[in-house]
């Protein structure tokens, strides 16, 4: 039996009814059609699946669905505004942060929720925060210089 | 995903009539880091998820000199992280926090739930039994509490009774040092192969507790009224008396052999951490 939902995501008010065995990833993928938040293992260990949840960055494939009512959810869609590419996301572009891209939106998400909280972090701290994020692609180099950069510009 | 039905209590009062009514087929739900995967691979299978993140007093981190500190079950591990009280008084439980698994999952899940899901190498585990946590357990019949060394009874078992909730972990004022270590197979997000929690008292006692060296954690006790001088010429006893206790096994995280070096070599590098402002 379907349940009421409520909430925002990437500044838009959506009102829903979802069924309680729904995950937050299932929700935005398959009901919202926001399909750049990726299922990479759907156990919490890779962070393909990363958005921002009321200003924290979460694996959607471990909240449910209902635990997010009257929450504040972004995503990758909420990225770029107007048709313009974010700094994160033109520094990723620019400095080669991504190969096949599967990774990228967890990658920006839980950069972004890093900046968003420490305008300035060192190496170290970009590390430690990035943690969650899996790439098979890159070697992980070219993704901390394109924070690196993005945080550079932002300056 | 399995089919189950979702409550969210906004009030303790609340949680504690529905785990009442229908306490055995209720998984209570706050980080869900472990639930939602269980749920998932039917490993756990309920008729209800009770989310108990709405309780006010369950978000709550407390502390004062005289009462000690006390962390909600709804507390997450970030929020212990970023704590000022906690890194100031209780700086091992940050410590392991930090090891838990990745900063994402951390956004999520709790003390209380690492605890409650009793796997032998959950890393809040052993720091909290070193600084004499005590759990506090709510039901609509009573309020009761325990050390959390008797709370864990077995693997995914503990005391935690269908109709009950853990509402918070409390930690006595200790004045001394602690320390925690762990090996895994890699610096990132791993369970771990092995750990050890120690907490050297200012007086000289040493407590130790040994996480993913048997079902439970393994509480070496006997050194609990040692003074300083004592744990400088005594460190090969309580190693022997540890290796004594300690029933690692092998699986596909480590082998029986390397734990056993492994748990000698932390405890080694523990005395050295513990030694330096003692």
């Amino acid at each position: 039996m379907k349940e009421k939902l409520h909430f925002h995501v990437n500044g838009d008010e959506i009102f829903t009814e979802v069924e309680p065995n729904k995950t937050l990833l299932w929700l935005l993928r398959e009901e919202l059609g926001l399909t750049g938040t990726k299922e990479g293992c759907g156990a919490g260990e890779c962070g393909a699946c990363t958005v921002i949840l009321n200003g924290n960055p979460v694996n959607s494939c471990l909240v449910m669905a209902l635990e997010v009512n009257e929450g504040d959810i972004e995503t990758i869609e909420g990225e770029a505004k107007n048709g313009e590419l974010s700094p994160l996301q033109k520094a990723f572009i620019k400095h080669n942060g991504l190969q096949c891209g599967f990774c990228t939106p967890g990658m920006i998400m839980s950069a972004k929720a890093l900046l968003n909280k420490n305008p300035n972090p060192d190496r170290e701290e970009i590390k430690e925060a990035m943690q969650g994020n899996l790439c098979r692609c890159t070697g992980y180099e070219s993704i901390i210089a394109s924070i690196e950069a993005a945080i550079k510009e932002g300056e | 995903m399995q089919e189950f039905q979702y409550f969210r209590p906004e009030t303790l009062n609340q949680a504690k009539d529905f785990l009442d009514k229908y306490g055995k087929d209720v998984k209570i739900l706050a980080g869900g880091t472990d639930l939602i995967i269980a749920l998932r691979d039917k490993t756990i299978v309920c008729k209800y998820v009770m989310d108990i993140k709405a309780i006010k007093e369950l978000q709550i981190i407390s502390y004062s000199d005289s009462e000690g500190l006390s962390i909600g079950s709804a507390v997450c591990l970030n929020e212990i992280i970023y704590s000022n009280d906690i890194k100031n008084h209780y700086p091992i439980l940050v410590e392991s926090a930090k090891t838990l698994a990745n900063s994402l999952l951390r956004n999520r899940a709790t003390i209380v739930g690492n605890i409650c899901n009793a796997s032998p190498g959950g890393d809040m585990i052993s720091p909290s039994i070193v600084l004499d946590a005590r759990i506090e357990i709510v039901s609509k019949q009573k309020t009761r509490t325990m050390p959390l060394k008797d709370f864990i009874l077995g693997v995914k078992r503990t005391a935690l009774k269908e109709n009950e909730l853990v509402t918070k972990i409390n930690f006595p004022k200790i004045v001394g040092k602690g320390k925690y270590l762990r090996k895994s197979r890699i610096k990132g997000h791993d369970l771990a192969q092995v750990s050890v929690a120690a907490f050297l008292t200012e007086a000289g006692g040493l407590k130790l507790s040994i996480g993913a060296a048997g079902p439970t954690p393994i509480i070496v006790e006997g050194f609990e009224n040692y003074k300083k001088v004592d744990l400088q010429s005594n460190k090969q006893e309580i190693i022997k008396k540890v290796m004594n206790e300690v029933k690692p096994i092998g699986d596909q995280r480590a082998s029986k052999e390397y734990r056993i070096a492994m748990i000698k070599y932390l405890l080694t590098q523990i005395f050295e951490e513990l030694e330096k402002e003692a």
